[in-house]
């Protein structure tokens, strides 16, 4: 703050810019008014009116303690000049839950079948019809006929959600008749596929790679071992289409940059779950 | 809810974490080749013990933390001074050192050498002399396992006032002996398999040893009565006593060679903690990504620290509720206990 008010000082051009002094005033009830100027980021002068009361704390500490605390360190800690909790070696964790009850199992179990439950629901359908969703092959459909050809169907369920009935922005030529458009000039008009947009747009530069992971590991757990580093937006473990085995890669993104970059650093080459884990940048970093 | 601090001091797994008797301090040794010193309020890393040369299986530190010992796999054990991480004295054993201990007054080290490569476990006691640095090299006391290596030692403690040795045995025995003339004073066997870690009680008239045949059991020093059991499902690497409140936190976990064996290892890497007079368990902390090798708890029972086979040592303050829960047969017992005082 100093510095700022002597850096407007010695300019030609604010030279009616001086500060006041700072004042001090002691109030009856105790506490001191300290009023100070300054000249803030648009550069337009500011007054701080701080009301700040001194609070002496006592602590009482055995002396033994108190003589521990100013114990310089030693070994590997030597040449260590960080003052207090370094945190190459101190952090915090994410928070845990410790909540003690006698129905405490019962919770736990409840917890578990909900889980499962939604594991089970979850269940992914394989192989989906493209004609009713159901889950059969498209040609073994009973309905074929009664719903007719599957490029229609697609487009009679698409057609509403875009609400103008742009010629071009429909994926198949519609019951009229309109000619053929190749599938690069389609949608030139409307938006762009959400499939499209969301590859061009989609950021990878907080996302990690990682493989070699063992295949029991599913997003939960993946995320349990990565969101002590920072919060993240998606965890998605890479499985086999068919049997939904895992294939041993996952993606997690990070939100910020500097938490995939300790993440990386942290769990790379890790052993998780008996499998040397092996962490890289999605995309190789352009520099 | 908690933060738990982690401390990374250590790259492989954690043989075990230690209080200094004010609990300012906390110790951790793994089987890396270094024990570290860390500050239990703030987990800021106060130095490290270089000189072993393998695995420290065991650290232990005197009552006025001036002197540290260490039990490695290399054969020796060391003695440190704490203050400027110094090592000042270093036994060699005939084979490695699984676990050491004070004497309750600090004046006597006891030091388990483990049954291999032909040699008899033993468990072995060395005078200490707080005035200087080197020590005797031999032993003031040695007892030697009789039972041949099925049941070698595994752990051991001092009672209270250092009157008798508490030795846990590698097929669920646990046996007593006289501190002074090393004579067998009684031995029970209440749990099957190998047991993994003997801690006693802040008064050191009871004690608890966990034990992988999935529980953990409470004894009593003068008759070696079991006094309690807690029954757990995974095996158990440790158990210790939590003052102020009356629970037992248990640690432990699959084996990480076995987990491959297994479905699933969610859910089993937690600090289990029982109500030590109801035998229940009240809550788990989860956090671990590996089996959890000790559970200590702070002397002031404020807070507790799980060091874990993934290299982690978690050191979790305990929230208020912690201190607040009670059953409800206890609240009514206090809730009556009141009414009787107004009455009077």
């Amino acid at each position: 703050m100093s510095q700022a008010a002597l850096d407007t000082s010695s300019s030609w051009a604010d030279a009616e810019n001086d500060l006041p002094a700072t004042q001090v005033t002691e109030n009856p009830d105790g506490t001191k008014t300290i009023v100070s100027y300054k000249i803030n980021d648009q550069g337009k002068k500011v007054k701080v009116t701080q009301k700040v009361r001194l609070v002496t704390v006592k602590e009482t500490v055995d002396p033994a303690i108190a003589a521990r605390r100013k114990w310089s360190r030693f070994g590997e800690e030597k040449e260590n000049r960080t003052v207090g909790p370094d945190n190459k070696t101190t952090q915090f964790g994410e928070e845990v839950q410790l909540i003690l009850g006698t129905s405490w199992k019962e919770d736990a179990q409840k917890e578990a079948e909900a889980r499962k439950k939604e594991m089970a629901q979850k269940k992914p359908q394989t192989i989906i019809c493209r004609t009713c969703q159901g889950d059969h092959f498209t040609s073994k459909c009973p309905y074929k006929d009664t719903l007719g050809a599957t490029d229609a169907t697609s487009a009679t369920t698409e057609q509403p959600a875009t609400a103008t009935p742009d010629p071009l922005s429909s994926t198949a030529p519609g019951p009229g008749g309109v000619r053929y458009v190749p599938p690069h000039l389609r949608r030139r008009g409307g938006a762009p596929a959400p499939g499209e947009s969301e590859r061009k747009e989609r950021d990878d530069s907080t996302t990690l790679r990682v493989t070699s992971l063992n295949e029991q590991v599913d997003d939960i757990m993946l995320r349990e071992v990565f969101n002590r580093y920072g919060i993240i937006k998606r965890a998605t473990v890479l499985r086999d289409r068919e049997t939904r085995r895992s294939k041993g890669i996952a993606f997690v993104e990070f939100d910020n940059v500097l938490d995939a970059q300790r993440a990386l650093e942290g769990l790379n080459g890790r052993g998780f779950m008996n499998l040397i884990m092996k962490v890289d940048w999605s995309k190789p970093k352009k520099n | 809810m908690m933060r738990p601090l982690m401390l990374k001091g250590h790259d492989r797994a954690l043989t075990q974490v230690k209080f200094n008797r004010e609990g300012d301090l906390l110790f951790s040794v793994s089987k890396g080749k270094e024990a570290s010193i860390w500050y239990s309020s703030n987990g800021e890393r106060l130095g490290t013990f270089i000189g072993h040369n393998g695995t420290i299986w065991s650290i232990d530190i005197d009552p006025e933390t001036v002197f540290a010992v260490t039990g490695s796999a290399d054969f020796t054990a060391k003695l440190w001074r704490v203050e400027t991480g110094e090592c000042v004295h270093t036994w060699t054993l005939e084979s490695p050192v699984k676990r050491v201990e004070f004497s309750p007054d600090g004046n006597q080290v006891l030091i388990i050498t483990d049954q291999v490569m032909g040699q008899t476990g033993k468990i072995k006691i060395f005078d200490i002399d707080h005035t200087k640095n080197a020590q005797s090299n031999a032993p003031w006391l040695e007892i030697v396992n009789q039972d041949g290596p099925a049941s070698r030692y595994t752990v051991a403690g001092w009672s209270y006032g250092g009157f008798y040795i508490l030795a846990a045995h590698a097929d669920g025995k646990v046996s007593k002996y006289d501190a002074k003339t090393g004579e067998l004073l009684g031995s029970v066997k209440k749990q099957e398999l190998l047991l993994t870690d003997l801690q006693f009680s802040p008064d050191r008239t009871y004690f608890v040893v966990s034990s992988k045949d999935k529980s953990a059991c409470l004894y009593d020093v003068d008759n070696l009565d079991l006094l309690k059991r807690y029954t757990a499902d995974v095996p158990m690497n440790s158990a210790c006593l939590t003052p102020v409140k009356e629970f037992v936190i248990l640690g432990g976990g699959q084996d990480a060679r076995e987990v491959t064996t297994t479905s699933l290892s969610e859910g089993k890497f937690e600090a289990r903690f029982y109500h030590r007079i109801f035998e229940e368990e009240i809550g788990r902390v989860k956090g671990h990504f590996g089996p959890l090798n000790y559970v200590a708890v702070h002397p002031k029972g404020t807070c507790y620290a799980s060091g874990s086979e993934d290299g982690f040592v978690r050191l979790h303050h305990f929230h208020k509720s912690y201190f607040d829960f009670l059953y409800d047969v206890e609240k009514t017992a206090q809730a009556t206990q009141q009414f009787e005082i107004e009455a009077k």
